[in-house]
């Protein structure tokens, strides 16, 4: 099936914001979602954005039964390991279900990878869920390693009030 | 101890370049260290910097024997959960060996926070070693959970070969 892959537009944000949901869905996570597509407009194209992103399109005659052609999107951004130096993070790699195994989840995937690497960025990275194997497999195919396995990383994050806690706490400037 | 926090600056850079391999020799990966001080001038001062950091010093009467009063950092930068929005990642929280016990690791800590949420930030992610009980039980009594432990959030990496194999199209 023919497919393209290119850089979301501000307009792609309310195509984006539904594949989120559909993606959160598929990880027991819907009632985590708590951004609109508002949000991702305010914060993946303003000056300095914390995000980029790229989307699937299929033409018009192939599109999925509720008649949307923006099939997959791929959020990343760039990060920095004090180690190696540039990095880019893969947040979020998505194609609907009636659009998998025609290569675009790699297209995405391949095309994150070429925008890292003309920014020098020398590791693409990603969590994945533990119970989640196809996307480990998918990976792993890929020549991901998992890290918390052989190295023993954990994520580990404040937010909520133990955040607001954390930040009352600062020296004054 | 009197101690300040400031936002890091360019001149900074050999400081922070000296105390990364002094982590780096903590967790047990000083010859994994490829950065260099002329790295972070150029990824952390440049138009769209890939990092921000701030440094803990101490006044000149409480230097190191070295002379250095630059004696701790945390580097971070902006990231994003496509399901919260805005957060704030850090990289790296140091405090020199000499200079711990004093509040200067929490102080740091607590600036990232402060400046995570001033720019609209709701969450602060960082990673640690498993074994590093150390600071597991320091970041667990601030109030952070461990999401690998709790949701089985694996990190996963690309690099070197598979990395330039995955970027041909």
């Amino acid at each position: 099936m023919l497919f393209k892959v290119r850089p979301a537009a501000k307009e792609d944000c309310k195509e984006i914001s539904r594949m989120i949901l559909e993606l959160a869905s598929y990880e027991n996570m819907t009632d985590q979602v708590k951004i609109t597509h508002e949000e991702l407009e305010r914060d993946g194209f303003c000056p300095n954005p914390f995000f980029e992103c790229l989307v699937a399109e299929v033409p018009e005659e192939h599109q999925s039964k509720e008649g949307v052609t923006i099939v997959g999107y791929a959020l990343y951004f760039y990060t920095y390991s004090t180690w190696k130096g540039r990095s880019v993070y893969l947040e979020d790699l998505y194609v609907m279900t009636e659009f998998r195994g025609k290569g675009i989840g790699k297209g995405l995937l391949s095309k994150v990878a070429e925008v890292g690497k003309k920014k020098q960025c020398v590791r693409l990275q990603l969590s994945v869920l533990d119970w989640n194997a196809p996307s480990r497999d998918f990976y792993a195919a890929k020549g991901a390693q998992d890290l918390t396995d052989s190295e023993g990383w954990h994520i580990l994050r404040f937010d909520g009030r133990d955040l607001d806690n954390l930040a009352n706490e600062a020296p004054e400037d | 101890m009197d101690f300040s926090i400031r936002a890091a600056n360019v001149e900074d850079c050999k400081d922070i370049a000296r105390m990364i391999v002094e982590l780096s020799e903590y967790e047990k990966v000083a010859d994994q260290v490829k950065v260099t001080q002329r790295d972070l001038e150029q990824d952390g001062f440049s138009k769209n910097p890939f990092f921000h950091g701030i440094v803990a010093e101490v006044p000149e009467q409480h230097k190191t024997k070295d002379g250095h009063t630059k004696i701790g950092y945390a580097l971070y930068f902006y990231s994003y959960s496509s399901m919260s929005g805005r957060a704030v990642y850090m990289e790296d929280l140091y405090v020199m060996p000499d200079f711990r016990g004093k509040g200067i690791g929490k102080a740091l800590m607590s600036k990232v926070a402060q400046l995570g949420l001033a720019a609209g930030c709701n969450q602060l992610n960082f990673t640690v070693l498993d074994w590093n009980k150390q600071s597991l039980d320091f970041y667990f009594s601030q109030g952070s959970v461990d999401v690998t432990a709790s949701m089985g959030y694996h990190c996963m990496r690309c690099e070197g070969e598979a990395l330039e194999h995955l970027a041909q199209p």
